[in-house]
């Protein structure tokens, strides 16, 4: 139920990672949430980088270099993790979406393994293709 | 509409339904299509990604992405926002509590919206290196 679920998520930030005996409907509730608010912070995030667009090439070229690659490449590890909530977000919300419009409502479990296998998938190729075209421009 | 929302493998109705609900699928099914398009624009491209400063002032040089940014903020601003405010909402329990978070959310989708729509047209306007 929904108030259970946010009921859950009052318990506080440890609360939301709390996921044993909760079910497989409080994981996909909770991970949408903590996915989407990944996904605010990197879209301000975004909007910092692109503003130095207005400084110059120099700059918006090291800043993006800098945040893609980071010490190591290790920031490449976060660009991966990004990517995920992406799709996982994306995918539990079009279920969501197609509930809202009527769609699967008796079969919510199942269409939550479906749409995130297809988005697992998608995440791969996706990812592939970025990794080979990596740098280049 | 009364929703469906999975819990512990069983569905439970719900009757919390709304407008707001309803926009936010609206605007995630939206941005099914900007964000695919997007991720492929700015990391793949035919091998020519749109990441670097040179490729992305070509790219906002062409009104029709120009545009296509300009609604993309739109849509994942107010998708964003309803959305944390969503959130916010379900932690906070009083009323008063709710009605000042919509009033923030508002304040920031605003703020988003035109920083957005500025910051595009303005790198639109960098001329070509």
């Amino acid at each position: 139920m929904v108030e259970e679920n946010v009921k859950n998520l009052r318990e506080g930030p440890m609360g939301w990672v709390k996921f044993y005996r909760k079910g497989i409907g409080y994981f996909a509730f909770a991970m949408h949430r903590f996915s989407g608010l990944v996904i605010v912070f990197y879209l301000y995030l975004h909007l910092f980088v692109l503003s130095h667009l207005l400084v110059g090439k120099a700059s918006y070229n090291s800043l993006v270099t800098s945040v893609t690659y980071g010490p190591f490449d290790s920031f490449l590890v976060l660009d991966v993790l990004l990517a995920l909530v992406i799709f996982y977000h994306g995918a539990n919300g079009t279920r969501l979406a197609l509930n809202e419009l009527g769609i699967g409502l008796h079969k919510n479990k199942v269409m939550f393994y479906v749409f995130e296998v297809i988005a697992m998938i998608l995440l791969g190729i996706f990812l592939y293709y970025a990794y080979m075209f990596l740098g280049a421009s | 509409m009364a929703e469906i929302e999975m819990n512990n493998g069983r569905e439970v109705r719900s009757s919390t339904g709304s407008i707001g609900r309803m926009f936010q699928a609206a605007s995630g099914l939206f941005l099914i299509f900007f964000l695919g398009v997007h991720l492929y624009v700015a990391h793949i491209d035919f091998g020519h990604p749109i990441q670097f400063f040179t490729s992305v002032i070509e790219n906002m040089h062409n009104p029709w992405w120009l545009a296509f940014f300009i609604v993309f903020v739109w849509v994942i601003s107010y998708h964003a926002v309803n959305g944390l405010g969503g959130i916010i909402k379900d932690l906070t329990m009083s009323e008063k509590g709710k009605s000042y978070v919509n009033m923030g959310m508002l304040a920031l989708y605003i703020v988003t919206v035109i920083y957005g729509t500025i910051l595009a047209i303005l790198v639109a306007r960098i001329p070509l290196p």
